[in-house]
């Protein structure tokens, strides 16, 4: 059978009004289901022709899914809220500004005016090889192409790889980790709730999957306490072009400091394992400790302790260390006289 | 030289799912022929054949800039093959078709959107905006339009509809913008003349030809 | 980095009315409402449409195919295999010499796919899904070749070749002539011995099929006050036009109707001819707008004679949808090169010595030109008073190039660009100043000598532009300033020259002064968005007096009467086509003197042309252009076009003969002496601010100032200046291609792999500024401009970058946050110095 990119295949369409209506289509087309969000990631992977589902579950119908609520402590981001509202929410902006500062930086302005906050913690990662339709381990076959002698693997991941090198790509992912956002899920057996960082699984857990999501579950919610409310936050992410990229790497980090000190933190870097990483040994070794550089250096020193290059990543050793650094000492910002 | 292990890359996905099966749809053919149907399995191949659900096209009232449009429309149908091949919009380009260049553009509600990413049945009931609605009917052209035309923007203009959609979107959300922000606010456009600064030009000159329409 | 409104335009063109004037060109409105129909905007009743089948193999033989379950689909009406395409064509010159077909070349489908993405059949069927569905039905059976993704491999002894007999691009001399002859792929390996160099970073110099030499090479170096040697890769990069090139095709009474892209109209339809083995009378086409070319469309391509076959065999009209990733496989690139030059520099930083040494990754198919025109624009660019140059153009497995945008000048250009840089740290010279006595000026002399003696410019006033640039982008303020760095941020300060070919000679331009008092321009360019395809006729305009608003410009179809035109690359347009435009006016001019002679008296060169009118000079007795016009009908012969002179193409006689009683018919070749080879050049400026501790890096400012004739149309040259300095950046700042050696795929398919700059990748503000000297050698004085700034844009970048970084980071472009951050990390360059496609 020969291989065409090109022309989405044929589908049924499903546009359930109610999150139990969509359930109930899941439960009914089981593993032939496609669930479509803002569609970004699925519509690749269908153009590609490298997916082709039978049944195709749109969200977008789907009313209670959207929006931004304010809640007794804190707030519930409906998965299907779109990461320009997500942006301009004044809530968020006000309190949870570094949920807002990592939406902002995702893809393209008109992406973020469709693409849904579920859907960005939900998608796929962009492995080249993988993404490409070779059939490698993540795709179901026995090999990691960008882990052989001659692969390329510059996007690759330098730590907890397993037989996969892939990484995540999201870049609200951390964010969300370090503002410990719960997230909700709607299945089979009922309503779910799990930590941001529980939801993400590296390739020992299940190598086809970048989270915990079985055929029928949905994402439907994302709530943050006010516990992170109006904390010292820091995000950056940094990547090959100022638009439309996917991070090299990028780092979240939530702070309250007494004084010059770090009372409580929370950490996570993306971009380094197929997993976003909450970096709790880091969190340890800092809390109670000055903020500073010199904290943050030892910081970043720790931080990527383990971790393993390959050909062409052993930039996000450095970057790693760096990003983990500025996330808790800061970084000058460089004012030119002309 | 020994030759290298060729992979049998190409023989489909081992996860790809089977092949479609026509089963039961939600949305089911209506089998309305259509005139220019001739881009997704066309309604005249399968006129007088028995339909298998789920193939056929399904009559929908889109509102395309100001008016209702009857039109046929497949289930996994993009927007923008809808207003190209379906409605004749072809102002509408497809440079990528994947979300990364965004030719595209269209507003949906007066947001901008990549049409290539959008299926059509997920646009009932909205307002959508194309180049071709952007003049008024006597062809006075719209500010952003006529800041191109004083300053020359653009070359090739295969980008240039969907630059002007984001920006006529953008524009609403921030009327005076800083050229940064207008740039900001149209990054979501690929010009491989790379005719940026006077496209961004143009476009600042559509944004103030936008405040001096309002205050004439 | 301002956010201040851009300073107040220059102003251009002075004494002239239309000339260095800004104008909205007529096909913008069409442009800004959406009516403007590129190809694939076309419909046809009936129309069908086709999907390729694309090899995934970079070198395989086809074995057999097997359609049965895709043609017995419903809906499904042909299918399309090399078996189908005409013989290849041979080639017969204007001047009668018969070219005779390579059997290397591309014909569109093939049974031997030399690179993965190559198309091997196409299937026609009612709509897209339907030829989707039955393209993945086929089966084939391949039988994998031998493949080459890195040119050094094949070069390797034992190394395997890219094309069943070879892997290297010669050019044996013709016999009894001087010149290269005809291309032919030979093998070439070269030893262990050679490779040596390899595993100290540098490039292997092996035996190079292609060299020549001027000046004492070896005193040049014993002379100098130091030498550099230093081994440099730069980026494979698709053209990647945002319009995919998409055809659409039908017959009708024997004659073949093609709409699709091109960047040159005229020159397209004998190359359509060539492609499809019939006549050019049979072939009729159209391109009105064309989404970019880049030097990817010159004459369209290949590949749309594949709708062109479908709607033969199906009697049918046959849409071509292009897709992006197709695009990626076919839409061409710039070869990358693999370089290594040795300079010895004077202690003022004058070039004593240049040893230039340079791999070109061909690509599987036509020979590029980028590795010998990489050696003459080195060559006329730093005036080297000694100089080596030698080449391999290497065929690799990877899609076929072709030229983009200042091809060679460009790769050569970066590849010197850091070694000058470096010299200029070296020697403790500024950077404006070393290149300052380096470079080219007036009939400035570039190559190798041909029967003794160098060929020359016809000018160069690149000083002028540097000296301008350097003022206008405060250069010794930049340089000046400290501190260099802030916390973790470091601005660098980088200059780079640049030049390119700027035009041609001799073709054709023809006009219609109609009995209106209109004029209409015939204009056989291409319409790809530089608007020299309008702009050169303001020239026309300018010569005969006539206001623009009666004018009006006639383009994008064959059967519109166009004149003989050039080819629409190598940025020779705006200065063959206004010398073609400004003869065309002055026949017009002629005619018209003669007319108001011949009716009112007197002596023609006692009458002058002027506000739409011929009249006696000094006052008097005269007539409108409108009158002329209905007078050059009535005298018929050579004033209305039933004469066409004897020097014209045939082309252009078959035109006038068409329009032939319309009006006064203008027509004439460029026939004016130039004494030199016309070059535009640029000096490019750029300041950048990179981030130590991530490696990722912005561009603060940028301004190219350019060298390039007589300004025809401000915006428009603004809009290349800064456009192609653009592209140039994109090669220092991320554009490239990725490909998994071992398995010969490249994986860097889509942008967001492959990096095509984006608007929030260069500065809100960029600056471009052109000195608007005339050409001497050309009237009017304009130049090309399309190439020349590319190179600038790429090599002000690099330099800026190792201002800010050193000299110790980068070997290759293009640069972003991984090469730096390495680097850094290691104090040397870590990035692996010569694999290509990395």
């Amino acid at each position: 059978m020969a291989v065409i990119r090109d022309v989405m295949p044929a589908f049924d369409l499903y546009q359930p009004g109610s999150i139990a209506d969509a359930q109930k289509l899941l439960a009914q087309h089981g593993s032939d289901a496609w669930v479509l969000a803002g569609g970004l990631d699925s519509f690749d992977w269908l153009k590609d022709r490298i997916k082709k589902p039978k049944a195709v579950v749109d969200l977008s119908g789907i009313e209670e899914l959207r929006g931004v609520r304010t809640t007794t402590d804190g707030i519930e981001i409906g998965a299907m809220t779109t990461l320009t509202d997500v942006v301009n929410h004044p809530v968020i902006k006000q309190k949870y500004d570094l949920l807002a500062q990592a939406a902002e930086v995702v893809a393209s302005p008109q992406i973020r005016n469709q693409g849904t906050i579920g859907g960005n913690v939900s998608q796929d990662t962009r492995c080249w090889y993988y993404r490409g339709g070779w059939p490698c381990y993540r795709a179901g076959g026995n090999i990691c192409y960008a882990d052989t002698p001659e692969g390329r693997n510059r996007e690759h991941a330098i730590l907890h790889a397993d037989r996969c090198v892939a990484v995540n790509p999201s870049d609200t992912a951390p964010a969300l980790i370090a503002l410990d956002a719960k997230f909700l899920l709607s299945t089979s057996k009922g309503e779910r709730v799990v930590d941001a960082e529980d939801y993400f699984i590296g390739p020992d857990i299940d190598i086809t999957r970048l989270h915990i999501l079985q055929p029928g579950d949905l994402l439907t919610a994302i709530r943050i306490s006010s516990t992170w409310a109006g904390a010292q936050f820091y995000f950056e992410k940094i990547r090959d072009r100022n638009v439309w990229d996917f991070p090299l790497m990028n780092v979240a980090s939530a702070m309250v400091t007494s004084g010059d000190n770090i009372d409580h933190i929370r950490i996570a870097v993306n971009g380094a394992a197929a997993r976003p990483l909450r970096l709790k040994a880091v969190e340890d070794a800092v809390r109670g400790k000055p903020r500073n550089a010199a904290t943050g250096e030892m910081a970043g020193k720790l931080a990527v302790q383990g971790a393993i290059p390959l050909q062409f990543n052993a930039y996000k050793i450095p970057l790693m260390r760096n990003l983990v650094k500025r996330s808790i000492g800061g970084v000058e910002e460089a004012t030119w006289t002309s | 030289m020994t030759e290298k292990p060729v992979p049998n890359l190409f023989e489909g996905a081992p996860n790809a799912v089977s092949r479609r099966n026509f089963i039961k749809g939600v949305i089911t053919s209506g089998v309305a022929v259509s005139s220019a149907g001739y881009l997704f399995r066309a309604s005249t191949l399968l006129h007088g054949q028995q339909v298998p659900t789920g193939v056929g096209e399904r009559l929908l009232t889109l509102n395309v800039n100001g008016q209702q449009r009857r039109v046929d429309v497949m289930k996994q149908e993009t927007l923008a093959w809808t207003l190209r091949y379906k409605l004749g919009l072809t102002g509408t380009k497809l440079g990528c078709d994947r979300a990364e260049c965004g030719s595209c553009t269209v507003l949906i509600d007066g947001i901008p959107h990549y049409s290539c990413s959008v299926l059509t049945h997920t646009v009932r009931g909205r307002k959508v905006q194309t180049i071709e609605g952007l003049a008024n009917a006597d062809g006075t052209l719209h500010p952003v339009q006529q800041g191109i035309i004083d300053e020359q923007g653009f070359q090739c203009a295969f980008c240039m509809s969907g630059f002007i959609m984001t920006a006529v979107g953008y524009l609403k959300t921030n009327p005076n913008p800083s050229r940064r922000e207008m740039a900001q606010g149209v990054s979501g456009c690929l010009c491989r003349c790379q005719d940026y600064d006077k496209i961004l030009t143009a476009l600042m000159r559509g944004a103030e030809n936008m405040r001096g329409a309002k205050l004439g | 980095m301002s956010e201040t409104a851009k300073p107040a335009e220059r102003q251009y063109g002075a004494g002239y009315k239309l000339i260095g004037k800004n104008y909205p060109t007529p096909d913008l409105y069409a442009k800004v409402t959406g009516q403007a129909k590129y190809a694939e905007d076309f419909r046809a009743d009936g129309m069908l449409f086709c999907k390729l089948l694309l090899s995934p193999m970079p070198h395989a033989r086809v074995r057999h195919i097997d359609a049965k379950a895709a043609l017995a689909m419903p809906g499904v009406k042909a299918i399309l295999t090399a078996n189908d395409l005409p013989a290849p064509a041979d080639t017969l010159t204007d001047n009668g010499t018969v070219i005779k077909a390579s059997k290397w070349g591309e014909r569109g489908l093939t049974n031997e796919p030399v690179y993965q993405g190559e198309p091997i059949l196409a299937v026609a069927a009612v709509d897209e899904l339907t030829a989707a569905e039955a393209i993945e039905k086929i089966e084939i059976d391949f039988e994998p070749l031998p493949f080459v993704i890195d040119p050094l491999d094949t070069l390797r002894p034992g190394g395997p070749n890219p094309r069943t007999d070879g892997n290297i691009w010669t050019r044996p001399a013709a016999p009894g002539s001087q010149g290269p002859g005809t291309p032919v792929v030979t093998e070439l390996k070269w030893t262990h011995a050679d490779f040596a160099e390899e595993k100290h970073g540098r490039l292997p110099m092996g035996k190079a099929p292609d060299e020549w030499t001027y000046g004492d090479l070896d005193s040049g170096f014993k002379n100098a006050a130091l030498v550099l040697d230093e081994t440099f890769v730069t980026p494979d990069t698709s053209h990647q036009t945002l319009e995919p090139r998409s055809a659409m095709a039908y017959w009708q009474n024997g004659k073949v109707y093609i709409h699709t892209g091109t960047q040159s109209t005229a020159q397209t339809l004998p190359a359509i001819a060539r492609w499809l083995n019939i006549s050019p009378d049979n072939v009729v086409f159209i391109s009105e707008y064309t989404g970019g070319g880049f030097g990817s469309k010159i004459t369209g391509g290949v590949s749309m004679i594949i709708a062109a076959l479908l709607a033969k065999k199906t009697n049918t009209p046959v849409m071509m949808r292009i897709s992006r990733e197709e695009e990626t496989f076919i839409g061409r690139a710039r070869p990358g090169f693999q370089g290594r030059m040795k300079v010895g520099f004077g202690k003022d930083g004058r070039i004593t010595a240049l040893d230039m040494f340079v791999i070109c990754d061909n690509g599987p198919y036509d020979a590029v030109g980028d590795a010998p025109s990489s050696g003459r624009i080195v060559s006329l660019l730093y005036q080297p008073q000694a100089m080596r140059w030698r080449g391999l153009t290497v065929l690799t497995n990877t899609p076929p190039r072709s030229a983009q945008s200042s091809p060679g000048g460009l790769q050569g250009i970066v590849i010197m660009e850091p070694i000058i840089a470096k010299a200029g740290r070296r020697l403790g010279l500024d950077q404006v100043a070393i290149r300052r006595v380096n470079c080219p000026e007036g009939k400035a002399p570039f190559g190798p000598p041909v029967q003794g003696k160098r060929q020359y410019a016809t000018s160069a006033f690149l000083k002028e532009a540097l000296d301008r640039g350097a003022e206008q982008f405060k250069w010794n303020e930049r340089v000046a300033r400290t501190p260099k760095r802030i916390g973790t941020k470091v601005r660098g300060v980088g200059v780079s020259l640049s030049c390119y070919v700027g035009g041609t000679i001799g073709f054709d331009g023809l006009l219609v002064i109609r009995p209106d008092g209109r004029v209409t321009f015939q204009s056989g360019i291409g319409n790809l968005g530089t608007e020299s395809v309008i702009d050169v006729h303001r020239a026309g305009a300018e010569v005969l007096g006539v206001p623009w608003e009666k004018c009006e410009v006639v383009w994008g179809n064959t059967t519109k009467n166009l004149p003989f035109t050039c080819v629409s690359g190598g940025s020779q347009t705006t200065h063959a086509m206004t010398r073609a435009a400004y003869a065309t006016a002055m026949d017009a001019k002629k005619k018209l003197q003669e007319i108001a002679a011949k009716k009112l008296g007197g002596k023609p060169e006692q009458y002058e042309v002027a506000n739409e009118r011929v009249f006696r000079k000094g006052g008097g007795a005269g007539m409108s252009l409108a009158q002329a016009a209905k007078y050059a009908i009535q005298l018929g012969g050579i004033y209305d076009g039933h004469e066409a002179p004897a020097d014209v193409h045939k082309l252009t006689k078959a035109s006038v003969a068409s329009l032939a009683g319309q009006g006064l018919v203008a027509a004439a070749k460029d026939n004016y002496p130039r004494d030199g080879s016309t070059f535009s050049y640029v000096a490019s400026f750029a300041e950048i601010e990179v981030d130590l501790e991530t490696g990722k890096y912005d561009i603060v400012d940028f301004l190219a100032s350019g060298d390039v004739g007589t300004v025809i149309h401000p915006r428009a040259l603004g809009g290349q200046m800064l456009g192609r300095s653009t592209l140039g950046i994109g090669h220092a700042i991320g554009q490239k291609w990725v490909f998994d050696p071992h398995y010969g795929q490249m994986v860097s398919v889509r942008f967001y792999q492959s990096k095509p700059p984006t608007i929030l990748d260069v500065p809100v503000d960029m600056q471009w500024t052109a000195l608007d000297i005339p050409d001497p050698e050309t009237p009017v004085g304009a130049r090309g401009v399309g190439e020349p700034p590319v190179a600038g844009g790429c090599g002000a970048i690099l330099n800026a970058l190792s201002d800010a970084l050193g000299d110790e980071v980068f070997q290759r472009a293009p640069v972003n946050a991984d090469t730096i951050l390495t680097s850094l990390e290691a104090g040397r360059p870590r990035q692996h110095p010569l694999m290509a496609h990395i």
